[in-house]
């Protein structure tokens, strides 16, 4: 049998956070906490990261570190094969939004690149950006993001992700603080600084900021991804997965919180000097994907002293911002590869060649990007609610007391972990997808059904429903190349 | 800045900050 590489104390720490700090902090993050309410959007974002992220990246964490398998791997021993379809189903959907991260890594290094060498600032943004995506520019830097990414795994998690994140980690929380001071310091900037912090509280009686903070602690964190339970596949023994998911989410949180520290005391400034009224920036600020990004900020930057400078600052963090998520993201895949006996270095060659080839139709094609992020990213959630069946399954007292604390652990999980699970979460679940369901038939109500729109309800049950099918008619196939024998059943 | 934003500013940026100092810390020990 291999010996599995472990990551040391810091490096878990490190990994983690790098596996959760992504672009979605920098550009995501933003954006909804300033379409949401400012200050009372945080009050509930940072309840959901005690309720729903550090508990689902705690089961992960404490499922890898138990089994020594990847996620489908963790599902078959733990439930028995016949249920592994559900890990099958979390590692595809993971794999799914992989595919299109690598188009968004690559738009970063060739932002970082443009700003660098080609005087972005003093081009049009907009026409740039159009000209860009319409070229195939695009399928050349997803070709590199993964070829960085996959190059990083390649030697393993301990010479690859650990001392990547070494690196990764504290630069990215270098560049964000040097933002940070450039933006507190612009004209104007309280006003940004006001907006983001003023805590409304009747905006509290507001479902849509409830249900939008617990998609940004999920998602952000990336709890429910199986990512933390590939991570912890090389953890010690020892490690307590409380400490070790807490302070990741925090870390989480606090490069959130910095990322719009930075963005929207900026974009205040520049509109502050434009006379425009508070409305139209908040329009510029709720515009989509990549509008803010790659369209609005190199036109912000281009009207502040050392624009050049801080603009090439901001794409370089957003690059390791996206790296750091990327490798951990790639590492699952190849996880899964190897669980059936692959050596890392095939396995590694194998889902970068994959990646590429899947990833084409996002990277030539922004409607099939769109499709994409519409129908994966909410498939985390059920992904999520496949980690807590798992865990009613096996039973939460037990999950507690015999997978996530040992006996050496000093501070332990409380009762209050098996209410939380049973109860609270499934409804949140419930609440979520229901929510989510109805708030796009109502917008939508003539054409929900249409599975060749681009953003309906009906692409969304399509595809979810092809994929489930596919893996449980296939699940004995997949489950006999992995190693699960033994009373599994 | 306005008092309220300023209080709540120093409230989220502590919980941030202190938990994550607080776990890095009591990770390290017990880890």
């Amino acid at each position: 049998m291999r010996k599995t590489e472990t990551f040391s104390r810091w490096g878990i720490i490190f990994a983690g956070i790098g596996m959760a700090i992504g672009t979605g902090n920098l550009w995501r993050f933003p954006r909804i906490v300033s379409q949401y309410g400012g200050g009372a959007f945080m009050i509930a974002w940072i309840i959901f990261l005690f309720i729903w992220a550090i508990p689902l990246l705690t089961i992960e964490l404490a499922l890898g570190k138990k089994i020594r398998m990847g996620v489908i791997g963790s599902f078959g021993k733990m439930m028995g094969r016949k249920y592994a379809w559900m890990g099958t189903f979390v590692a595809f959907v993971t794999a799914a939004i992989t595919f299109y991260y690598t188009v968004v890594t690559g738009w970063c290094i060739k932002y970082f690149f443009a700003t660098c060498f080609h005087g972005l600032i003093r081009k049009d943004p907009i026409q740039y950006w159009e000209t860009f995506t319409s070229s195939w520019e695009p399928v050349g830097f997803h070709f590199l993001a993964i070829f960085i990414g996959c190059s990083i795994i390649y030697f393993g998690v301990v010479k690859g992700i650990e001392r990547a994140n070494k690196i990764l980690i504290p630069s990215l929380f270098v560049l964000l603080l040097i933002a940070v001071g450039r933006s507190l310091t612009l004209p104007g900037a309280v006003q940004g600084l006001n907006f983001l912090f003023s805590p409304n509280l009747s905006q509290l009686g507001d479902i849509k900021v409830w249900l939008n903070a617990l998609s940004q602690a999920a998602w952000s964190t990336g709890a429910g991804w199986g990512l933390m339970l590939t991570l912890g596949v090389y953890s010690r023994k020892k490690e307590n997965p409380l400490l070790t998911t807490a302070a990741l989410g925090f870390g989480n949180n606090m490069a959130s919180l910095l990322a719009a520290a930075a963005v929207i005391p900026t974009v205040f400034s520049f509109f502050a000097g434009q006379n425009l009224a508070q409305e139209k920036v908040l329009d510029i600020m709720r515009q989509g994907n990549e509008g803010l990004t790659f369209k609005w900020i190199p036109i912000l930057f281009s009207k502040i002293p050392s624009g050049n400078f801080f603009l090439a600052h901001f794409f370089m963090a957003l690059c390791f911002a996206a790296f750091s998520s990327l490798i951990t993201q790639l590492e699952l895949i190849s996880r899964i590869f190897m669980d059936t006996g692959l050596t890392r270095k095939k396995a590694v060659v194998i889902v970068g060649l994959c990646c590429f080839v899947l990833g084409l139709p996002s990277a030539i094609s922004m409607g099939f990007f769109n499709n994409q992020d519409w129908v994966w990213a909410m498939g985390l959630v059920v992904s999520g609610s496949f980690f807590l069946i798992l865990v009613l399954k096996v039973g939460p007292r037990k999950i507690r007391e015999e997978i996530i604390t040992r006996t050496e652990h000093k501070i332990r999980l409380g009762r209050w972990f098996d209410f939380l699970v049973t109860f609270f979460l499934p409804v949140q679940i419930i609440a979520m997808l229901g929510w989510w369901f109805w708030d796009s038939y109502s917008a939508n109500p003539g054409n929900w059904w249409n599975i060749l729109s681009k953003t309906s309800i009906g692409t969304v049950i399509f595809q979810w429903t092809v994929a489930l099918a596919i893996f449980i008619i296939f699940n004995k196939l997949i489950t006999k190349k992995l190693s699960l024998d033994k009373n599994d059943d | 800045m306005t008092i309220e934003a300023l209080i709540t500013m120093i409230l989220i940026f502590g919980i941030c900050l202190g938990g994550f100092i607080l776990f890095l810390y009591l990770s390290s020990k017990e880890n």
